[in-house]
């Protein structure tokens, strides 16, 4: 959270999770340098350098398909959301394998002349008009670039300079990188390629990262149109306030604005802003744990009776004021300040004699 | 995400997979191109 800066905020589970990143990676190159070295006959087999371009550049492409597969999963299963908490790191480990790549190239393919090696990357094939003989290179290093400002602006000391609608349309644009990759490697990689095999994992890969996405797409349209009855003073029906999982929330979607958190804590309902600060995480698909709500995505806390982070931290969120009629909970959609007290509703219990 | 960041999102990738779509179609089609040429106008072609 906002307090402090420290580079990685380690925790057993995170060094757990970057141990068995750097085996799977580790265990990714080896395979693909021994697969280079044995389904290749001696005369076509390429310099061992070139494995390594290969190996770095696929191992590349395929972490970022499947970091970019995360989201999605996530949303059509909360048994993914776990993975969203260390996506940082493996965004960041995703660039370093690009940029490992880049450099070999740029060492093998133009560092023996006397230009500039990113200068004789760019300009030694000006054929832009064509597919077969298309400068690739020029793709990947855009894509490369758009890499370097997702890793660059990763920390959450970003997330806070910049706001958490900018930085996320900043972290969008890795869409056009995984774009730009794939035409990287189709114009660049399969032209040369005797076989399918690269071909075919980039097709398979761009068709189940496009099906997943579209998917979760669709679900959260269909959710956005599903908007809450709203009685005639404006406020919006939630449901039975005992239907409500206790320290569990119903989310509520207004006619306009942002979807509502509708929280039960005992006896008492709170309603927030279901959108975290920090990276727009679903608060509402979250519980109360020690009396605060915890974001499922990074573990962020909120104080269902504000919308405050605890002390020290500052984020806050809007909160929203409820009332309960006949056992049924309302929620006002009209926000209120971030941070700003409400008074929670109590739920009445019958009295048995 | 925001309302309108799921809207984006929602919007965005039919046009990349189409997009996609498109780029792998003509790079294989070069590519066979290449392949059904003499070595040597294939090798120049590459």
């Amino acid at each position: 959270m906002s307090h402090g800066y420290r580079i990685v905020q380690w925790n057993p589970f995170k060094t757990r999770f970057d141990r068995v990143l750097l085996a799977g990676l580790g265990a990714f190159l080896i395979a693909y340098v021994i697969a280079g070295h044995v389904l290749r006959t001696p005369d076509a087999r390429p310099a061992e350098i070139q494995l390594l371009i290969g190996a770095f550049g696929g191992a590349a492409f395929a972490m970022l398909t499947f970091i970019l597969a995360i989201g999605p999963l996530a949303r059509l299963s909360p048994r993914f959301a776990p993975l969203l908490y260390n996506r940082r790191h493996l965004g960041v480990a995703c660039f370093g394998l690009a940029l490992v790549h880049a450099g070999l190239v740029l060492l093998w393919y133009h560092g023996f002349s006397e230009i500039n090696p990113l200068v004789s990357l760019l300009t030694s094939n000006p054929r832009y008009t064509s597919i077969g003989g298309f400068p690739f290179e020029s793709l990947g290093l855009i894509a490369l670039v758009i890499l370097f400002l997702m890793a660059a602006t990763s920390h959450d000391f970003w997330n806070a300079v910049l706001g958490p609608r900018l930085w996320k349309a900043i972290h969008m644009s890795v869409y056009a990188a995984y774009v730009l990759l794939v035409g990287h490697v189709m114009l660049g990689a399969v032209q040369g390629e005797k076989g399918l095999g690269i071909a075919s994992a980039t097709a398979i890969a761009a068709a189940s990262l496009s099906v997943l996405h579209i998917l979760a797409g669709r679900i959260a349209m269909r959710a956005d149109a599903a908007i809450a009855d709203t009685e005639p003073d404006g406020w919006l029906r939630v449901g039975e306030a005992l239907a409500i999982a206790d320290g569990r929330a119903i989310i509520v979607v207004p006619d306009e604005g942002e979807r509502i958190a509708v929280f039960r804590d005992g006896d008492r309902i709170f309603a927030v802003a279901n959108a975290c600060r920090h990276q727009g995480g679903p608060l509402g698909e979250g519980r109360i744990i020690d009396g605060c709500i915890v974001c499922p995505w990074h573990g962020f806390q909120y104080q269902p009776q504000n919308g405050c982070s605890p002390p020290p931290y500052a984020e806050k969120i809007p909160t929203y004021d409820t009332r309960i009629e006949a056992g049924v909970v309302f929620v006002n959609p009209e926000p209120n300040a971030p941070g700003t007290p409400a008074i929670p509703s109590v739920i009445q219990r019958a009295v048995t004699a | 995400m925001t309302r309108q960041q799921r809207r984006v999102h929602a919007l965005v990738w039919p046009v990349l997979a189409v997009l996609m779509a498109a780029l792998i179609a003509a790079s294989l089609s070069a590519r066979s191109q290449i392949n059904g040429r003499a070595p040597i106008v294939a090798e120049e072609a590459a």
